[in-house]
């Protein structure tokens, strides 16, 4: 019996490497191919770039756990992003424009909680609907224009450094730490993944699913408006367009990384690494010079093969 | 000739060997019941045979040729049909949309679906069989019973030779199987081979002509049912002499502990008032869509009720579940997959999802030290059979399941079990495991609802029965009085009244 | 079972050994062993699924090829944080000069800072950068186009007449400052603006919203559409509504569009050199690196095409 828990351990270990060993195997291929993919500058590039995405994608992969969807981040980011820098401008404090920024964030997740629980609408079209209206109230907020020379203290969200360590990257990691512990130390957690696993019986067993579901979606909101701060930070201008599409490249993030679009199952170190890969790719791509039209054949193709290996292990 | 032969049938999922040299053979006209306890590998044979799942080794002869099924279209070209557990129907299309879904006739000329043809093909289906349904009916309005009709239906119209019925009375109520019973000797008569899947020795001892039996994935052999027995059956079944079907314990009973005072919801129950004593069992019979269920579910919080309902003296206001778990009252579901279990989740991680809070440390950390103690101590006192409590419960046998459920109540130390058909789907051998269970659950003062359709079940467990219909209470019952003749009374009816079935 | 995990691991290498056969497919020959000799020059672009951007790439390149440089092209995709990841990959790649066509002007700031802070000289090209230290701007300007455009329509209605304004993404620079210019030609004319309605420089969407104007607006004499897709969008939806006498001007002069003129369904439209555009940085960026001055603001002709100079165009 001793013998057999061991085994699969094993198995499970391996499994939970397998993306691992697709990025790992993706570095050695670029640091072949470009010289220049492994300097310390470059790797600092492909973390800060990173971060933008997966910071989003973290939150994103809580909803997924749930068995839902947020559609709504790259808007509620761009929207975010717009108002704290509009209070930035109207001379109030940065760290205070910035809690509103994420306390709105925040706020247009609990919306699409509520469509989704008590409205029950689908999480699709909740967030859809939300996509829509966080641009269009970027739009009517900024009158189509951008809002920028927020001044060097928001600077440093973006563009920082802590011991020589870009402040995004820091961001992510606390982002990471701190939602690894509540998914996997936390009864919070596990009635994450029993939402996802199967919605009747969690209810059946107590849990209170439409409190976990407003929660979830709380928190993709949140991290979306926290890269909303990056972005905006990082460019020193909060544009209307950003995150436009953003959605999709969390969502990618959170496939690669093993996650189950159907809820349940998943992590958000496969979230990580997801977003790692997606992250090495655009970059590396970018240094071995290869056209753009290429790049997006090339991200496609990847995300497709890897979700055809996911699938084939189950 | 025989109609089927399978010959060194092997298969392996991870982990387990589901099928090991396993062999069967079929005449036309012949009902052939497979037995064995869940796990012994049953529904596996039957689903290579129908090209569910691809055997590892092994052999198919279909009227002395060998033949090959990779999928189930290469099964139906072969004639063979499957009437699955869970039914296969699409639920929001109609009866005769579904009885030839994928085999609709098309016109000629204009491609479009001939719906007058299907829908008088699916009447004389129907007719053959015996029943009245509307083809044009949603499927998901008709009752368990009906639908299994249609699936009948489906499979006579796509013209097989055999078919297969995969527990085809589980949902079904007494009447109900006896009408299937009429249409499975029907069909026998039309020299049709059915193969029988059921663990219920009755109802094989009654419409099977052979049995073959299986036991944790092995050939154990067949019999005539003309020339055997039940208790030979069991023996072969599970390995070993059942000593008693149901063992019953008499405990004293003492306080009332939960008191349910005209309790109605709307549609579902009306007028409902009962008392449950500490140490007594309290059986709940009836028809399906008798609402026990939804009485069962009333008391755990899941509906919206009128009425009172106390737990020692004291109100309780149900509007959660998780209100009525704090409260002590727990239900067990009757559809362990679809309610009961996380499937792709751990054994540890299934039993303690309700009481998380109770291991939870500083900064809502779970102390997964002391959850696997817990765990453990629980898979060793109520004996569930696993490699170890990290194993997924999908890969367990049906009555472990179902101890697993338990034993998520059982850490919430509830006051009152509801269990509603605790023992659906298990095999002869966990059932007494779980008889015995409840009568420990009794002794030790845990108050106890079952509810169940099989009413020998009802009898040999329950120390006091209620009956219901339509929503509403029509008899109560001491186990000194209660038999089955009057329990379906009620059942049918509304009190003492001669119902037209008896 | 463990054979299973090898067959993984398998699986995962073989999907990486294709993603690197593709890389080096697509790259085939960009990366020459005597590209170390060549001088590198960076140009990021906005993005390249217009016909415009991808013609500024082409003259860019053009010229490129001509004065011995290697141009490295990365595609921004109209996303203001793509852009910024861009030029932190470029500057990875040792070039000698940045030429940059800003998503937007005021959020490319900060990567020009980028550039500015490695000590890489920067051109922008068709928009401006509203931040950082640029050597020259390159451009042609789009408030005079605008304004040529509306001076056309206000002579040919002689000044009195109702028009609807199809704009460009709300927010785009582009299309503000051709809205712009179109706004000062009409002012303190009789011409009345009945309705002004955004597009999104969008063939499909010039059409649908054109379809609701003309529904909406019974009498129209002329349409300035702020791109030629909307323009020729437009002039379906006039053809399938089967109005007659309405004057449509675009901006861009695109292939299509130029056709339009000569089958006289279109009246006008404003000529950028996008090919100009991107020679001219090339050119400017050879001066520059060679130590030559330059003005600050190179301006690039624009161009009102009818139908009386069509043909004298190519």
């Amino acid at each position: 019996m001793v013998k057999e828990t061991k085994k699969r351990d094993w198995s499970v270990f391996l499994r939970g490497m397998q993306s691992v060993i697709g990025l790992l195997g993706l570095c050695i291929v670029l640091s072949i191919l470009s010289p220049r993919f492994l300097k310390w500058g470059n790797i600092l590039n492909v973390l800060t770039q990173t971060s933008l995405n997966a910071v989003m994608a973290i939150g994103m992969t809580f909803v997924i756990l749930t068995g839902g969807i947020d559609l709504s981040v790259g808007s509620v980011l761009a929207f975010s992003g717009m108002v704290t820098a509009g209070m930035i401008h109207s001379g109030l404090n940065v760290w205070i424009a910035i809690l509103i920024g994420l306390v709105i964030g925040t706020v247009l997740g609990l919306v699409n909680g509520l469509s989704v629980t008590k409205g029950n609408v689908p999480p699709f079209i909740a967030t859809l609907a939300m996509m829509t209206m966080a641009r269009g109230a970027t739009l009517v907020y900024s009158g189509g224009r951008p809002k920028s020379n927020l001044g060097t203290a928001f600077g440093f969200l973006g563009q920082g450094k802590i011991l020589s360590i870009p402040v995004p990257v820091i961001i992510l990691f606390v982002v990471f730490i701190i939602a690894y512990n509540v998914l996997t130390q936390t009864a919070t957690g596990r009635y994450i993944y029993a939402t996802g696993s199967n919605e009747k019986a969690a209810k059946l067993s107590g849990i209170k699913t439409d409190y976990i579901k407003l929660l979830v979606y709380a928190v993709s909101g949140f991290t979306a408006a926290l890269t909303g701060m990056i972005v905006t930070s990082m460019l020193d201008s909060a544009s209307p367009n950003a995150g436009n599409g953003a959605e999709l490249d969390a969502i990618a993030a959170v496939v690669l990384g093993g996650t189950s679009l159907s809820g349940g199952q998943g992590s958000v170190v496969g979230t990580i690494i997801g977003g790692l890969i997606i992250g090495v790719l655009n970059n590396g791509l970018n240094l071995l010079n290869v056209s753009s039209y290429y790049q997006q054949l090339i991200k496609g193709i990847v995300i497709l093969v890897a979700v055809l290996i996911d699938r084939r292990k189950r | 000739m025989p109609l089927l032969e399978m010959m060194g049938i092997c298969k392996k999922f991870p982990g387990v060997t589901a099928l090991d040299d396993v062999c069967l053979t079929l005449d036309s006209g012949e009902v052939l019941a497979l037995l064995g306890e869940n796990g012994a590998g049953k529904s596996t044979l039957v689903k290579i045979l129908s090209g569910v799942y691809t055997m590892d080794k092994g052999q198919i002869k279909i009227n002395g040729d060998i033949v090959d099924i990779r999928n189930v279209w290469d099964a139906m070209k072969l004639g063979i049909g499957i009437i699955h557990q869970e039914l296969n129907l699409i639920p929001d299309l109609t009866v005769y949309e579904n009885i030839f879904l994928g085999r609709e006739k098309r016109d000629s000329v204009t491609k479009r679906i001939d719906k007058s043809y299907l829908k008088q093909e699916s009447k004389k289906l129907l007719n053959r069989l015996g029943v009245d349904i509307d083809v044009e009916r949603i499927v998901k309005t008709l009752s368990v019973a009906e639908q299994q009709m249609v699936e009948i239906a489906k499979v006579l119209s796509m013209d097989c030779r055999i078919i297969i019925m995969d527990e085809p009375t589980d949902a079904l109520t007494t009447d109900e199987v006896q009408n299937l019973f009429k249409i499975i000797q029907a069909l026998k008569c039309e020299g049709k081979g059915i193969i029988l899947i059921s663990h219920k020795i009755e109802e094989i001892m009654e419409i099977a002509d052979r049995v073959e039996v299986l036991r944790d994935g092995k050939y154990i052999g067949t019999k005539v049912v003309a020339e055997t027995s039940t208790d030979e059956l069991i023996k072969m079944m599970v390995g070993r002499e059942l000593k008693e079907k149901f063992p019953k314990v008499k405990v004293p009973v003492s306080d009332v502990v939960l008191e349910v005072r005209n309790l109605s919801v709307s549609g579902l129950l009306h007028d409902i008032s009962f008392e449950l004593r500490k140490g007594e069992v309290l059986g709940i019979a009836g028809l399906v869509g008798a609402g026990r269920t939804e009485l069962g579910k009333t008391l755990f919080g899941v509906y919206r009720y009128s009425g009172e309902i106390f737990i020692q003296g004291k109100k309780l206001n149900l509007t959660s579940t998780s209100a009525a778990i704090e409260a002590g009252i727990v239900y067990l579901t009757e559809d362990r997959k679809e309610e009961g279990l996380f499937l792709d989740k751990s054994v540890s991680y299934n039993m303690t999802l309700t009481i998380l809070k109770a291991f939870t440390r500083l900064l809502g950390k779970v102390d997964t030290r002391k959850e696997t103690r817990t765990v453990s101590d629980y898979v060793q006192r109520l004996r569930i059979k696993t490699p170890s409590i990290s194993q997924t419960v999908e890969n367990l046998s049906g009555g472990n399941q179902q101890k697993v459920l338990v034993g998520k109540w059982l850490m919430t130390q509830p006051k009152i079990m509801i269990l509603d058909e605790p023992t659906r789907g298990i095999d002869v051998g966990a059932k007494v495991e779980i008889y015995n269970l409840i009568n420990e659950l009794k002794e030790n003062g845990i108050a106890i609802i079952m509810i169940s359709s099989e009413l020998p079940e009802i009898l040999g467990i329950s120390d006091r029965v209620l009956v219901m219909h339509e929503g509403k209470i029509t008899g109560c019952l001491e186990d000194s009085e209660a038999t089955q003749e009057k329990i379906m009374r009620y059942a049918i009816s509304t009190g003492g009244l001669d119902g037209e079935g008896n | 079972m463990e054979r299973k995990s090898v067959k993984r691991v398998l699986g995962v290498l073989v999907s990486l050994f294709l993603v690197a056969v593709l890389v080096v497919g697509c790259t085939g020959g960009t990366t020459p062993e005597e590209g170390q000799q060549e001088k590198k020059i960076g140009i990021v672009i906005s993005t390249l699924d217009n016909p415009f951007f991808v013609t500024l790439r082409d003259g860019a390149q053009q010229k490129a090829d001509e004065l011995g440089y290697e141009l490295i092209v990365l595609d921004s995709q109209n996303d203001s944080s793509k852009e910024y990841s861009n030029v932190q990959d470029v500057l990875q790649q040792g070039i000698s000069l940045l030429l940059i066509n800003p998503v937007d002007s005021d959020a490319v700031a900060n990567a020009v800072k980028l550039a500015n802070d490695a000590n890489i000289p920067v051109i922008t090209l068709d928009r401006g950068a509203n931040g950082g230290e640029v050597v020259t701007h390159i451009a042609s300007d789009n408030v005079a186009g605008g304004k040529m455009a509306g001076e056309y329509i206000v002579q040919q209605l002689g000044g009195k007449g109702k028009v609807v304004q199809l704009e460009g993404i709300p927010g785009a620079s582009s299309a503000r400052d051709r809205g712009k210019g179109f706004m000062e030609a009409i002012e303190g004319t009789e011409i009345d603006l009945v309705a002004s309605q955004p597009a999104d420089f969008d063939r499909t969407k010039g059409m649908t919203v054109m379809q609701n104007i003309l529904q909406a607006q019974p009498e129209i004499d002329a349409i300035f559409a702020q791109n030629d897709e909307m323009a020729l969008g437009a002039i379906q939806a006039i053809e399938s509504a089967g109005r007659q006498g309405i004057m449509v001007v675009g901006f861009d002069a695109i292939d299509d569009a130029l056709q339009a003129i000569k089958d006289g369904k279109m009246a006008a439209t404003v000529a950028q050199q996008p090919d100009r555009i991107g020679s001219l940085g090339v050119e400017y960026a050879d001066k520059v690196l060679k130590g030559e001055e330059v003005p600050t603001y190179i301006p690039v002709d624009l161009k009102l095409i009818t139908k009386d100079n069509v043909d004298t165009l190519d």
